[in-house]
């Protein structure tokens, strides 16, 4: 370690360790906390752990239902747009429609323009849409995740050769039997990022519960855990178990996929 | 294949262009979110609210916006530049803190808000210990002044992993040779980051000071969570989606919000999109 330039690298690496896992790292902590501890010593490491608070945070925030509604829609509003962004891209990479690049702009133009929710609100409650299961999904669909999957899928088919499917195509299947059998297989990773992506939006998203949904048996956790914290502004030892549990399907989905979705996002330059 | 492309494009009508056009007719009535309330329209009346003294802060809102927007860009492009700097090797370490860097974005607004938020509780938190110690006592989230900074913090501190794997992938198209050929010149390292690097990542800057800008222009999730637009951080997002979704209920009134944030948006996203276009022309022929 006399080397001052692997002195330098190794002092920024654990400055950055330190930039990302800090704030992780605390939560962490004090979901171990006793209400006690936390309320003396908070900033002391909690020896020995106390499991309590997550148990109580199971109970209290009602999170199991609320996982399991956020599952629905997240699966369910991803599924449909990335399949429907496939069945976009595919005749606008391939140039399959006369108009295909104006196709492409509005696309674009839709990613960036701000989310029309006044209007979507609006619309939810004129076509009952609204405070439903089938509702949230259906309004989940469109934006941003549909743009987002074509643009991204867009891209991914016209980076395969056409001689791959376009064999397939003249021996004559179907359109429905060759996008299955043969246009997935060969855009599958693109699909796979599309689909992450897409799932994240879902289930992350705050202000469509918020504004489509009043029932709180609907209420994904994005929302139950940000009315958990409203509430519930002095137990933070529970709050914090809260967090991590709703947290645990996103990390584990992220511990499996990360090589993929890190992989494509270099590739947005 | 055109039943599959009908049945996209549809959904992407009914839910995507359509709202979207529709915020401008909305703009122009009184739509109530409470129940049962007539809805008529009413020509200019929520433009004329909006930019006279009477209305929900406007001019303060769009100062706040400036404040986020141009905050959020340069500050997440410096240090996530930085970061690609350093992390862009194929070491065990590197592609760790890669993977760490990234995290925030699959944790999402709700659950990267709420951690920010325990840590600088302004009685009992790792920053109320940390300041306090210093006698400084601040409503960090809830103090004018320290607010906003402390929101641009957060949300660079979300989206640093995304912005910073996009310059990685911008470093990577800087083809190695020319370093070594450059380092045998005599080429000092400052030289060839100004030179050599800086130049060939203008498609990578491009892309990423569009996302940062437009991003923090049209999102408020974040905000929503960490102060709903108190102590100085009312953007022009969150000031509509409150306005409509708020005490007053006024939709018609968001609307016209939305719609003057619509015309920002345009207004600052084609030319900015035109400028680093011509920008990545001159530098990469």
């Amino acid at each position: 370690m006399n080397n001052p330039l692997l002195v330098r690298r190794f002092a920024t690496g654990v400055l950055i360790a330190l930039l990302f896992l800090v704030p992780i790292v605390y939560v962490i902590m004090i979901s171990l906390e006793s209400a006690q501890q936390f309320g003396a010593h908070p900033l002391q490491p909690p020896v020995p752990p106390h499991f309590g608070n997550f148990a109580s945070a199971w109970t209290q925030g009602d999170l199991g239902p609320e996982l399991i509604n956020t599952a629905i829609y997240a699966v369910v509003a991803a599924g449909i747009s990335t399949a429907l962004s496939l069945l976009i891209a595919f005749p606008i990479a391939r140039r399959l429609v006369r108009w295909s690049s104006s196709l492409y702009q509005w696309f674009v133009i839709g990613l960036a323009l701000p989310l029309p929710i006044i209007p979507l609100f609006i619309e939810s409650r004129d076509l009952g849409l609204y405070d439903n299961r089938i509702g949230y999904i259906i309004l989940h669909v469109a934006l941003p995740n549909l743009p987002l999957g074509v643009i991204l899928l867009t891209a991914f088919i016209s980076g395969i050769p056409t001689e791959l499917d376009e064999a397939a195509w003249l021996d004559g299947a179907s359109y429905p039997r060759y996008m299955l059998s043969f246009v997935t297989p060969l855009a599958w990773p693109g699909i796979v990022i599309t689909l992450l992506y897409s799932l994240l939006y879902v289930w992350n998203d705050i202000i469509g519960p918020v504004v489509f949904l009043a029932n709180p048996s609907l209420f994904p956790i994005a929302r139950g855990v940000f009315n958990f914290y409203s509430s519930n502004e002095g137990s933070y030892t529970l709050l914090a178990a809260a967090v991590m549990v709703v947290s645990a399907p996103v990390a584990l989905l992220f511990a499996v996929s990360q090589k993929q979705l890190l992989r494509a996002t270099m590739g947005l330059r | 294949m055109w039943a599959g492309l009908s049945v996209g494009l549809g959904f992407y009508l009914l839910f995507g262009i359509v709202p979207t056009v529709a915020n401008i007719v909305v703009s122009f009535t009184n739509y109530s979110g409470f129940p049962g309330t007539p809805t008529s329209f009413v020509g200019l009346t929520n433009y004329n609210i909006l930019f006279s003294t009477q209305g929900p802060g406007f001019v303060s809102s769009i100062l706040d916006t400036l404040f986020f927007v141009v905050g959020v860009t340069v500050v997440q492009n410096v240090v996530a530049l930085a970061l690609a700097h350093r992390l862009r090797g194929d070491s065990k370490i590197s592609s760790a803190l890669r993977i760490l860097a990234f995290f925030p974005i699959v944790l999402g607004v709700t659950v990267v808000g709420i951690v920010w938020l325990l840590l600088f509780d302004p009685v009992s938190s790792p920053a109320a210990s940390v300041f306090g110690a210093f006698g400084i006592h601040s409503a960090f989230f809830g103090a004018n002044n320290v607010a906003m900074p402390l929101v641009i913090i957060v949300q660079v501190w979300q989206n640093l992993g995304f912005t910073m794997l996009v310059y990685i992938g911008g470093l990577m198209t800087v083809p190695q040779s020319i370093h070594e050929a450059a380092a045998l010149d005599g080429v000092s390292s400052w030289q060839r980051l100004r030179f050599i690097t800086w130049p060939m990542l203008a498609r990578a800057v491009s892309v990423n000071v569009l996302f940062a800008v437009v991003g923090s222009l049209t999102t408020y999730n974040l905000i929503y969570i960490l102060t709903d637009g108190a102590a100085g951080t009312n953007t022009l997002g969150m000031l509509a989606f409150n306005t409509a979704f708020g005490q007053s209920a006024d939709l018609g009134l968001g609307a016209a919000v939305t719609v003057t944030l619509l015309a920002v948006a345009v207004i600052v996203a084609i030319p900015l999109a035109g400028l680093l276009r011509s920008r990545e022309r001159r530098l990469l022929g």
